[in-house]
């Protein structure tokens, strides 16, 4: 897919303006660049600049790329404009320290796509992320947009489009993994009027934002994909459904929705067919129980987000009693590509089961912190280590949490697993939207657990006894032992009460509720025992069972770790061991996780203090 | 791209007869036809110009979509956009998300709480500040983030809470 | 429609719920949220139920409430799977209503372990439901469940007097576990912190129901009558009656 924004004779200044980028300044910089190049003495033709949505590299944001030439500018600052248009633009000289050096080679790199974090990834989903101006509906045209709904009007019927999505094997990427050719089939075939189709945008697992970029970045390829499912049930009205904290997705979603229709991709009779289709906005409540289908269709209908039993499937009753296709962002996002360059061509990537790519969100303690997308089958391994650098820090790795509130947590010994659906469940966690958080000796899996367990806490809606009570018990339970006060027993009761939920709830938030403390307790059970027995947290998270004391044969007296105390509670001169006043010490950790000389220490607090 | 930065609450003083905003209230619901699938947009549009949901404004909601006030207000405390008292003229929300959370998050509400006498949840007597924990925003490769009435912050060290809080007048506040 | 209840053949209506047919068929399923009025709610999970469903070699888990019979099924009601997972759903429950004799009972006959007790507002109340359906059905919808996960609870607006509330009390007598608190002195009744006068029986003075139940009835039925309690208001009937037929 080569058809580029930016003429070849024209240079084009790319700004990342994704919502990581702008919190860094990347709006300033793109203002800059505006102000600068207004008007040119020196130049003949003055240069496009771009404001894009996420290129997915965040870590070394704000990015700035210059085209046609391909450089990748990173971590620029407003100060730096005038300097990147007097070299670089003008003299075609490269500013050597605004470039990606590569850790290893000790090379400076001329554009991203020579990066470890770019060259391993496959881009479907994101692949005008970065590239395009979001508001601008003709940076979409020129780069193939809306082609393939041109292609599915004029030479394929809605029956032959659900045929392509069934040979390309898409499966949903919000989570559930259900083979979306089957869904459209069977709302096609479901009797009723209006059928309604809608994106789920309520992206709320912690740790994940790739809905949020693909909104942001690139709105209109959710909205081409929609019309085309619409095309395949016989859909009349579409609705998308926004986070309510994603202000810009529903900015720029909002724009291109407008943009689509005055150009006739929206509305009655699209381009010159006989399909009618048009799409509404709805903002979200803020609760991440919305993500639930049967829930966020309640939430469009003006009600508490309450899921429902799903014996009878919103494809045959959904959306007032509808057929009803609900799919996530991501998943909308790769059926224009299915359709325009085949399906057999998308089933050529990723493995069996599994194909086509898919998008991660690569966080925590990891050096290149951002999106990723692979092809389904690449390693855990490879993503962390290859794309992602590998741990912050060069600390020890301990776990990769998958899957949000409903994954579980994966060791060291499964880095080499493939990532698809199959795989991950197998092993106890899920694929689920995407989040990959990498944890490292400095986290505490059971805290990790009881983290989960109080977010859903108050996310869950309530209405059923073994998610609401459930979740209640389990949080006391694990909160107990963070504290200090566990039994063993509890051990055995949280895996009872977990397979009541698992059984029992009435929706997906309550049967993998359990997922996290569970998987915790199959790779790291002895943390519990520590935790339980012990009264000891050997992460020095759990504040009521650790204390911090330095080390003085370690010590330099490097001052780092007074400076991070939030208390004032250590005390020492410059080059003289310092001491931590344990009665003001409030147990952060954070000198702990300060010191570079391994010279702050762990103890029991209990012990320490008698 | 044009100008769009995350959108700012708009604070409203608060006037104690909140019957004096009758007309202004209706003006702000009868945006939209009175079905109960505008309920959420409708009750955004009134959290979103006065901070919170006054009561009043529950009640013309109620009346105008038909829908009982309990499940008006049944909606108003479910979902986590709308709070039924007002909210500080300052909001700091810090993010805990899970790279948040692991990133320490929690270092940054016990320095917001040294600055301003709060802890999550609560607001200052005076009405001036908030502190909230906040669901992920989606800017994880920026934990611990904290964002001050739409502007974000990222890379957050428990050192620089003390100078975020300066702009907004609040240092020690709590003393 | 020929189903299998319990290995027993049986006649099922299309697209009746697995409870509806075990009530008519006598196979006894706990529930908590179910009653006839308002149908299955899917919120108490007791009533869950093992079914093998065509095409498939294993049995799973759905709600008898809200499943809907389209295809012959077999359908087990009793097995130590749903025996355990009953256990534990009256365990966590008992927690909420710990001075009701209803889920002391259960819990002692499910040998469920005592988890300790948590204080709910109002005590005792188990979130069945039932309260502001009855409510809903009445035509009033003065209380709704409110907030959500752990701090959901049933209330009225503000937790103040509702409009809407006209003190009839469906609430209070639906309830499984009586948590909603009725006071009742001389020619008052307090209920969800709302105080009613309460009018007294034309024919025999007992003080039968509120002011505002009474308008409500004359609005929706359209038509003015005299205040009778219920047994007066028989008897008058019979009277009548008696009268009309001579």
């Amino acid at each position: 897919m080569e058809a580029k924004v930016y003429k070849d004779d024209r240079q084009t200044v790319l700004v990342c303006c994704g919502t990581g980028c702008t919190a860094n300044g990347g709006r300033e910089v793109f203002r800059a660049f505006q102000k600068r190049l207004e008007n040119h003495p020196e130049m003949e033709v003055l240069p496009v600049i771009k404001a894009t949505g996420c290129n997915g590299w965040c870590e070394k944001g704000p990015l700035v790329r210059l085209m046609p030439r391909d450089i990748t500018y990173c971590s620029v600052a407003e100060k730096d404009v005038d300097e990147i248009v007097d070299k670089t633009l003008l003299e075609g000289v490269l500013i050597k320290r605004l470039l990606y050096r590569d850790p290893v080679s000790k090379d400076h790199l001329a554009s991203h796509h020579l990066t470890d974090f770019y060259r391993k990834q496959h881009k479907i989903a994101l692949r005008n992320i970065g590239e395009i101006d979001p508001g601008q509906i003709n940076d979409y045209i020129e780069r193939e947009g809306y082609q393939a709904l041109k292609k599915a009007l004029q030479d394929m019927d809605g029956q032959a489009v659900i045929d392509a999505v069934k040979t390309a094997g898409l499966r949903g990427r919000g989570g559930g993994g259900f083979p979306t050719g089957s869904k459209w089939q069977s709302c096609r075939d479901a009797k009723g009027e209006p059928k309604y189709i809608i994106c789920n945008g309520d992206e709320g697992d912690p740790g994940a934002f790739m809905d949020r970029s693909i909104m942001e970045g690139d709105p209109h390829t959710v909205i081409e994909g929609m019309i085309l499912g619409a095309y395949a049930v016989g859909a009349t009205h579409g609705y998308i459904y926004v986070r309510d904290e994603y202000d810009l997705a529903v900015q720029y979603l909002g724009q291109a929705v407008k943009d689509a229709r005055q150009q006739g991709y929206l509305g009655s009779n699209i381009m010159g067919s006989e399909l009618s289709f048009d799409i509404e906005l709805v903002r979200g409540g803020g609760a991440f129980v919305c993500g639930e289908e049967t829930a966020l269709m309640a939430s469009i209908e003006g009600r508490t987000g309450e899921p429902r039993d799903k014996y009878v499937y919103p494809t045959e009753k959904g959306l007032w009693g509808k057929p009803t296709i609900i799919n996530n962002v991501e998943t909308w996002a790769n059926v224009p590509v299915i359709i325009l360059h085949g399906a057999e061509a998308f089933a050529a990537i990723g493995t069996e089961k599994s194909k086509g790519t898919k998008v991660f969100s690569l966080v925590g303690k990891v050096v290149n912190t951002g999106l990723v997308e692979v092809p389904m089958g690449t390693t855990l391994r490879e993503i962390i280590y290859e794309i992602g650098g590998g741990v912050l820090k060069k600390r020890r790795f301990k776990a990769v949490q998958t899957g949000g509130p409903s994954g579980g947590c994966i060791p060291a010994s499964l880095l080499d697993l493939p990532i698809d659906f199959d795989s991950l469940t197998e092993a106890g966690s899920m694929m689920g939207s995407g989040g990959l958080i990498v944890m490292d000796d400095h986290t505490c899996m059971v805290e990790v657990a009881r983290y989960y367990v109080n977010f859903l806490a108050g996310e869950s809606c309530g209405k059923c006894t073994p998610c609401r009570e459930g979740i209640r018990a389990m949080l006391e339970i694990l909160t107990d032992i963070c504290n200090g006060k566990g039994k063993l027993e509890d051990l055995q009761l949280l895996e009872d009460i977990s397979a009541t939920m698992q059984e029992a709830s009435l929706c997906a938030l309550g049967r993998t509720a359990p997922n996290p403390v569970l998987s915790t307790l199959r790779y790291f059970r002895d943390e519990y025992i520590e935790h339980i027995e012990n009264r000891f947290c050997p992460a020095g998270i759990c504040r009521e069972l650790t204390t911090f004391y330095i080390d003085p044969e370690k010590c330099t007296g490097c001052t780092l770790c007074m400076k991070s105390c939030a208390v004032n509670a250590i005390t020492g001169e410059k080059k003289q061991v310092h001491v931590i006043d344990e009665s003001s010490c409030i147990r952060c950790g954070e000198c702990y996780r300060t010191c570079n000389f391994d010279a702050i220490k762990l103890a029991r607090r209990d012990r320490h203090e008698n | 791209m044009g100008e769009c930065p995350l959108l700012e609450a708009i604070f409203v003083q608060i006037d104690i007869n909140e019957y004096e905003r009758e007309n202004e209230y209706r003006k702000l619901i009868e945006n939209y036809e009175g079905k109960a699938e505008h309920l959420l947009a409708i009750m955004q549009d009134v959290q979103k110009q006065y901070n919170y949901l006054p009561r009043l404004a529950i009640q013309l909601i109620s009346d105008y979509v038909g829908t009982p006030v309990s499940r008006v207000y049944a909606m108003a405390s479910f979902y986590k956009a709308f709070s039924l008292v007002p909210k500080g003229r300052y909001v700091f929300r810090v993010c805990d998300g899970t790279a948040c959370h692991i990133k320490n998050s929690e270092t940054l509400l016990d320095r917001l709480y040294q600055q301003l006498g709060i802890k999550a949840g609560e607001t200052t007597a005076d009405g001036m500040y908030s502190v909230e924990t906040v669901n992920c925003l989606g800017a994880c490769a920026l934990a611990p983030v904290m964002v001050v009435n739409g502007k974000v912050h990222g890379k957050v060290s428990p050192g620089e809470v003390e100078r975020i809080v300066k702009e907004y007048g609040g240092q020690n506040h709590g003393s | 429609m020929k189903i299998k209840l319990n290995g027993q053949e049986r006649e099922a209506q299309k697209g009746e719920s697995i409870l509806e047919l075990c009530r008519r068929e006598n196979v006894t399923i706990p529930t908590f949220c179910y009653h006839q009025a308002f149908g299955g709610q899917g919120a108490c999970r007791m009533c869950m139920v093992e079914v093998i469903e065509k095409g498939r070699k294993e049995s799973r888990l759905v709600a008898a409430c809200t499943y809907p019979l389209n295809s012959p099924v077999e359908i087990i009601t009793e097995s130590p799977r749903i025996q355990r997972m009953r256990r534990t759903l009256v365990m966590l429950l008992a927690r909420r209503a710990d001075r009701h004799p209803l889920l002391k009972e259960m819990a002692e006959s499910y040998d469920a372990p005592h988890l300790g007790a948590i204080e709910t507002k109002p005590a005792d109340c188990i979130l069945c439901g039932l309260c502001i359906h009855a409510c809903e059905e009445m035509g009033r919808s003065a209380i709704w469940s409110m907030f959500r996960g752990i701090d959901k609870r049933i209330a009225t607006p503000y937790d103040e007097a509702a409009d809407d509330c006209m003190g009839c009390a469906a609430c209070a007598r639906v309830c499984p576990t009586q948590a909603i608190k009725v006071e009742e002195a001389g020619s008052e009744r307090k209920i969800w912190n709302k105080t009613f006068e309460l009018i007294a029986c034309q024919r025999c003075g007992k003080r039968y129901a509120t002011r505002e139940e009474i308008e409500y009835l004359q609005e929706r039925s359209g038509y003015q009558q005299e205040h009778l309690c219920e047994s007066c208001r028989k008897k008058t009937l019979a009277i009548n009656m008696k009268n009309y037929l001579q």
